[in-house]
Parts: C-alpha cells; structure tokens; sequence
C-alpha cells in the first residue's frame, strides 16, 4: 500500500499501464505541459497535472499533445483504438464533450455493435469534471448523466485514488470504450493504494463504504465524502446508513442497491447532475420498480436544481448537494409519516 | 339610530372553548321573536338550543352551520330591527371585535393576527386565504382538516405545497426504530459480494473468501450464500402452508366525540398527578338488603345505584374529596355531584346525578334509568353533563375484576368498580367460609388530595357499604 493524491494514481497507473503495454498512448490538450514554451516540454506541467513525467519517460510518439480540439482528440484516439492501440484520450473539461459528440455517441460507442463484434475501440476518454471552483456554467458540469444513458460507453466514477487505480487499470485493459470521469474536487485527497501491478476493480461492482440498516444513500465521486459525514453523524444517534459509492454509473450495479433497499426500506440518491431525466432520478425509479414491497418511505434524490451552474460563489454552493440537504433528505426517508 | 346586536359563540360552563354551529333555525331576513328557537350549538359536551333574548331581525348569518368549531367569543350573526341599512351592518361587522380575545383570536386563517376574528361574510371557517403556491387539493385537504399550511414546506416544483405535503402533515409524527449501523465487511478482499449476501454471511458466519458467485458479473449474491445456510425450513412444513395476508388497517379518522374523549383523557393523564387506592368491600349484606329494600320502596335498584349513594354520603363525610380543582384553586362543595360513566353509542359519556346524597335510593335508581335512557338516545344536554364533584365507573357487570380509572377533570377522584364473586376468607374461629366481595380502585389528584384523605374517604365507604343500613339513616 502506497498513501498517494488522487491525481498521482491517475498518473502513476497510466504509467505502469504504458510499461507494461506498449500500445498504450496517451493524447490530449497540454498533456506534455509547456510543449512551445520557453522552458520547453514539461516545463509548466498539465492543468490537472495527471500527466506529469510521462513525456519524459515514453516520448512524444506515445504522449501527444493537441489542438485545442475536442472532436480532433476523441477521433484521432478512435482511430487509434481501431488501429489496434490502447489510447487514454484527456479532455480537460468534461463540458466540451458536445463538440466531440459524433464520434463519442455515433461513432466509438456503436462500432463493436455495428461490426458484429468483429471489431473493438478500447478507448479511454478521461475527462476532469464537477463544480464547487467558482468556474462557472460551462466548466463545471457533471456529464455523466448524458453519457450513461448512451448504449455501448462505460461510465466509470472513481471517489477514491485506490478506486482511481483499480477502475483506471480495468478501463485501459478494458475492449469498451470507457468514459473516465474525475472530479476535480477530488485530484488533492489522498489514501491509500495497492501497490500490486494487476490490481483491477471490475466495473459494475459498487462498494458499500458504511453498513446499516436504517436507511440506503447512493452516491458517487464528490458527493460520496458528503453521504459518509451524514452516516457518521447519523450513527451516533443510533441510525445506521448503507452508504453505497456506485464506482460505475454504466454498468450499474443495481442488486447493491436493490439488497440493501430491501433490508432498510428507505432510499437517498445523491446526485450533482441537475434532476431532470438524471441519475438520481433513474435510481429512484429503480427502487420504486423493483423494490415496491419494501419501501417505507418515497425514495428521495438530492441534486442541484434544474438550472445552470451560478458562478458567484454563494450561489454555487446553494447550487450544490451538501452535507446538511443530504441529512434532511435522509431525515424525511427516516420520519415519514 | 337602530339597534344592531352581535351573535357570539355563548360560554357554557368553565370548560367550553369552542362551539359549532350544527343547524340554524333562522335565515338571512328572517323576524324572529324573544323565545324562538334560533341554532342548535354543539360543544364538546352537548348539543344545545338557544333561544332569543329579544325581537330581531336575522341580518346577516356569518358562519354557516356544519362548519369548524368557533371558538367562545366569536361572531356568529349580526341581529338587528329592519331599520338598520346595510351599510350600518357591514360598518358594524367590520368594528366588531370579540369580548374574549384571547380565545376568539385565531391563528391559522388570519394573515394578520391583529385582524377582528371574522370581517366579512366571505371569511368562513376553515377557508386559508394565502399567497403560497400550493395545489387546489392540497387547498381543499388543509382547509377540510383545518392545517396550518404556515408550518409546512412545499415539496413540489418551487416549494409549492402538495397533496402529499398535507397528507404528511394531517399524519401523527412517525416514530421509527433504527436498527443502527452494522460492521463494514471490508471490500477488495478478493471477492464481490452483494452487501445483503455480506449481511447473511456475517449472519450466519459464512465465510465468502473462495465461493463462487452466480450474481452479475460473477459477484456473490444473496442466492449464493443462503444456498450455504444449513437448511433448516425443510423440518416445519406447516410453515409453508400458511400463507400470510397483507394485514392492512382500515383507516378512520378520530369523529368528534372521539377527539373530545381523546383530548380530555390525554390532557388528564398528563396533567394530573393520579395516584390509586385500592380497597375490597364485602357485599354480602347489602346484596340481602337491596332485595328487601328495593320491594319496599317499589323500585329496580341496582347494585350501582347503592354506590351511588353510599359514595355519595361517604363524599359528605370527607369534603376534602368532594372537589373541583381549577388552575390553583380547589372548590368544595357541600353535595355530591356524582357522574356516572355510560357507554353510549356515540362514545363515553358522564351524566350526574346530582345532590345525590340528599337522594333515596329509588330517587337516584330512578334518575339513573333516566340518564341512561337518555345517552343511549344520544340526547344528554348541558344540564345533565356540566360539572360534577366525583366519578363512578363500574365495569364490574362486564365481568372486570378490578382496574384503575382516568380522572375526569375538574373533579378530583374517580371511583372504578369491579365485579362482585364469591371468595374464600378465615372467618372468625379460624375456619374458611366464603364471601361476596367487590374490588374498589379510587384514582385520587394528588394535587388536591393526599393518601390519608384518600383513604380515610375509602374507610367510610367501606364501612356504608358493609353496613348498608347506614344508606338509610
């Protein structure tokens, strides 16, 4: 076990991938970071430094920096993952993905099906996501919403850098497209990782991170640390919470869900997507439909309003699912009348 | 200038708040003369007739019949003669303000709290006037249960009130037991298991190390490790034929009678410090004097009927116990008031036979019947219900041994009588003989009364009731 920032696994698990796997490349906006300035190719680092030394040590025919391009760098990475390589493809905002739309929705996440499986595109598309930095409409969006509901992409959301490296391994050995989403709150936390070469999470697999039998919250990436404050609070008062981190939003991992709903009857989704046709919602509708019998309580979903990101500070936090929304939801599970 | 009258929700007795208006006997223009009959009000007791003090003019009828209750005080009609303009009538509504404000001020359906009770004929019990986004039948709920929509937060789409908000509002608050948490099997232990097949396991002391998952993706599901659980089911076959139902409540809201039970008993057993006494009274004699007794006077008295009155010149004897208490003051009285507790078809009701000590015993079997007859009917009035300074239950011809009764506020004490059986005692030269014998439990307001009176006025009893040719004296 090695203690590293959330950041560092990302970088250091694309780095034993390209050591072991010499197709793995890696493609994206600065991921050279400094390339054309005066201190020259890593001089500056990466926005998000999670690219940081893989010039150095793999050169500039496997890290490749690009335009400011989206649909530039998720084709060229779909043709490179038709071509037999193993591309990581970094799009620094998770949302610009609408320029690069065609070839995420129509193109990488229908190949497999439309070739009758004769082909495959083992792209991954890591993309920095989420809100609390005061950055606005358009450089704070949660987005996996859209792409789980895509047929053919996996949708990982690691909350944590042993997660970060275990779904990160599974993704670039994975034969699917997988979209890769990291929040950006999430880059300086810091725990613990395994050190083993082939650790890998399997997608579909959620991870219960407290157990009890009160009440289910669900949750993945941010929020995840959020749910876990309220189930500490709540059991010292002697409510216990099953907190569930989904990992994956595609495949999703419904029997967690389901079992732990029939044992407590009550349901919290935590989502940051704004409500409408979202995850949290789907995740509600899940329970109401195939855990009718056991509910005690409407499931609830804590999510932002349908709105746009604010970008005064004040506004964005009222914006955001918090610690103090998630206990009331729960609160409202547990009191129902 | 012409004489223009309020009517206002009457005060009768110490006890009433509030009142409904059940029927008018008079409409909107209707002349009307001292001595007709002008409403039928129903207060938490009884349903009354009032009658007009005066010649009038039926002006204006502010809150309908069938309607919430109102409290004391508040403006029900405005009468006036045929001189008087409309104008003048609606001028004096608008000035109106209740005598007793502090009862007749309502909180809920005022947007102003400053406001008169009731300023125009529109305001009607019961109708929320509001700006809040809310649905119109979460409206029509709120306004049906009297809510105050104040105290809600509206779930719907901007925080408007929906039919669920009341719902949930109009439901007693949930009271739920929490299990609490449970020990987190650590995850990434080479396996994947679902957290309810987790649940079983640490249940049971499985160890999932090593099994073989069928669940998605080659997890261990809850089939797989209740599959290790020794079966034990198999034994018990009756189990699996008895199929359970869904045991569902049909629901009821409280009706009146039932919230006033509800409400007066709560208010009793919570504010009133009970202590019990408990006594057994040999019945032998007065069961042997009750037959001649009864020929005699040419009555049916009952059993009750002699309790009533043995109680009631026990009550006499011990002033102290003959009370009311109000607030911080006791009120003696220098008869006994007693109520008697009759199950009626509405509900419990207390009708009094009054001044019953200074009653013969046909006297009160009489009087009884008479309330009897009358609560079976539903037609107990105010003059039968208001006031009283002692209690009997008796449940004894129901076959109750004995138990312990909930004082009926103001009075001090309430007597539970159980029932009458034979039971072997040592008489006197140490062999068993047999007697009737009869379980008394006082339930006694210790704020009022102390243990020694208490049972000093139990002694006496005792005493009348074994000695039964003392009710006569």
């Amino acid at each position: 076990m090695a203690k590293m920032m959330y950041r560092d696994a990302v970088v250091s698990t694309i780095a034993a991938e390209m050591e072991r796997d010499p197709n793995v490349v890696v493609l994206g906006e600065d991921v050279v970071g400094g390339m054309g300035t005066a201190g020259g190719p890593e001089a500056i680092g990466g926005i998000w430094s999670t690219s940081t030394g893989l010039y150095g040590r793999f050169g500039q025919d496997r890290v490749i920096d690009t335009p400011i391009s989206e649909s530039a760098i998720v084709g060229a990475a779909a043709g490179l993952a038709l071509a037999g390589k193993r591309p990581v493809a970094e799009l620094m905002f998770a949302d610009f993905i609408g320029v690069s739309l065609d070839q995420i929705w129509n193109q990488i996440g229908k190949f497999r099906y439309m070739f009758g499986g004769k082909t495959k595109c083992p792209v991954v598309i890591r993309m920095a996501y989420g809100a609390g930095f005061n950055a606005a409409a358009q450089h704070s969006q949660s987005v996996h919403q859209i792409l789980t509901g895509m047929p053919g992409l996996k949708v990982v959301m690691p909350s944590t850098p042993a997660d970060v490296a275990g779904l990160l391994r599974q993704a670039i050995r994975d034969d699917d497209p997988v979209i890769f989403l990291e929040h950006k709150a999430l880059y300086a936390t810091t725990g613990e990782v395994p050190d083993d070469p082939d650790f890998v999470i399997p997608f579909g697999h959620a991870r219960l991170t407290r157990a009890g039998e009160d009440v289910t919250i669900v949750s993945s990436g941010l929020l995840l640390g959020f749910c876990e404050a309220v189930a500490d609070r709540l059991a010292n008062e002697g409510i216990g919470c099953d907190v569930i981190d989904l990992r994956t939003t595609s495949p999703l991992d419904e029997e967690a869900i389901l079992d732990s709903v029939e044992v407590t009857g009550r349901l919290v989704v935590v989502d940051e997507a704004p409500p409408r046709c979202g995850l949290a919602a789907d995740l509600c509708a899940l329970a109401a439909n195939k855990a009718f019998s056991s509910l005690k309580a409407p499931p609830q979903a804590v999510t932002p309003p349908h709105t746009p990101i604010p970008f005064a500070r004040e506004l964005e936090s009222a914006y955001l699912p918090s610690a103090e929304k998630i206990e009331a939801a729960v609160r409202k599970v547990l009191n129902w009348r | 200038m012409a004489e223009i009258r309020p009517f206002c929700m009457p005060k009768w007795g110490i006890e009433m708040t509030e009142g409904t208006i059940a029927t008018w006997m008079v409409k909107e223009g209707d002349a009307f003369t001292k001595g007709d009959m002008l409403c039928l009000i129903e207060t938490a007791k009884i349903t009354n007739e009032v009658e007009a003090e005066y010649d009038a003019v039926a002006r204006r009828i502010l809150v309908p019949a069938g309607g919430d209750a109102e409290p004391v005080g508040a403006l029900l009609a405005v009468f006036a003669d045929a001189a008087a303009s409309d104008a003048e009538i609606d001028a004096f509504i608008a000035d109106f303000r209740p005598a007793e404000t502090g009862v007749a001020a309502r909180s809920s359906d005022s947007e102003s709290p400053s406001a008169p009770a009731h300023t125009s004929a529109s305001a009607r019990p019961g109708r929320i006037a509001t700006n809040r986004p809310i649905s119109p039948e979460a409206l029509k709920l709120a306004e049906r249960e009297n809510i105050d929509i104040s105290q809600i937060d509206g779930s719907g789409r901007n925080g408007r009130i929906t039919l669920q908000d009341i719902q949930q509002a109009i439901r007693p608050t949930a009271k739920p037991v929490f299990k609490g948490s449970a020990q987190l099997v650590e995850d990434n232990a080479g396996f994947f298991a679902s957290p309810l097949a987790r649940r079983i396991a640490a249940l049971h002391g499985i160890d999932l190390a090593g099994i073989k998952g069928t669940g998605p993706r080659g997890r261990i599901s809850r089939a797989d490790v209740q599959a290790l659980v020794s079966p034990v089911p198999a034994a018990r076959p009756v189990a699996a034929e008895f199929a359970l139902n869904p045991n569902l409540p049909e629901i009821k809201p409280f009706d009146r009678i039932r919230k006033i039970i509800a409400q007066r008993l709560t208010d009793a057993k919570q504010q009133i410090p009970h202590f019990y006494l408990r006594i057994s009274v040999r019945v032998d004699e007065l069961l042997a004097l009750r037959k001649t007794a009864n020929l005699v006077l040419n009555c049916k008295a009952s059993i009750n009927d002699y309790l009533v009155k043995a109680t009631a010149l026990a009550l006499v004897r011990h002033p102290d116990v003959n009370i009311q208490v109000h607030g911080n003051e006791l009120h003696h009285f220098p008869h006994a008031d007693i109520s008697i507790a009759v199950a009626s078809p509405k509900g419990l009701v207390t009708p009094i036979v009054r001044q019953a000590d200074r009653m013969r015993i046909d006297q009160i079997a009489a009087e009884t019947r008479r309330l009897i007859d009358k609560a079976q009917a539903g037609r107990l009035g105010l003059e039968d219900m208001n006031g009283g300074t002692f209690s009997i239950s008796n449940l004894g011809m129901m076959g109750i041994e004995q138990f312990d009764a909930i004082i009926n506020p103001p009075q001090g004490a309430i007597l539970a009588v159980g029932t009458a059986s034979r039971q072997p005692v040592e008489t006197a030269h140490g062999g068993i003989g047999f007697e009737t014998r009869l379980a008394l439990t006082l339930s006694v307001d210790h704020r009022a009364i102390d243990g020694a009176g208490g049972a000093a006025f139990l002694g006496t009893l005792k005493q009348l009731i074994e000695e039964p040719e003392a009710l006569f004296v």
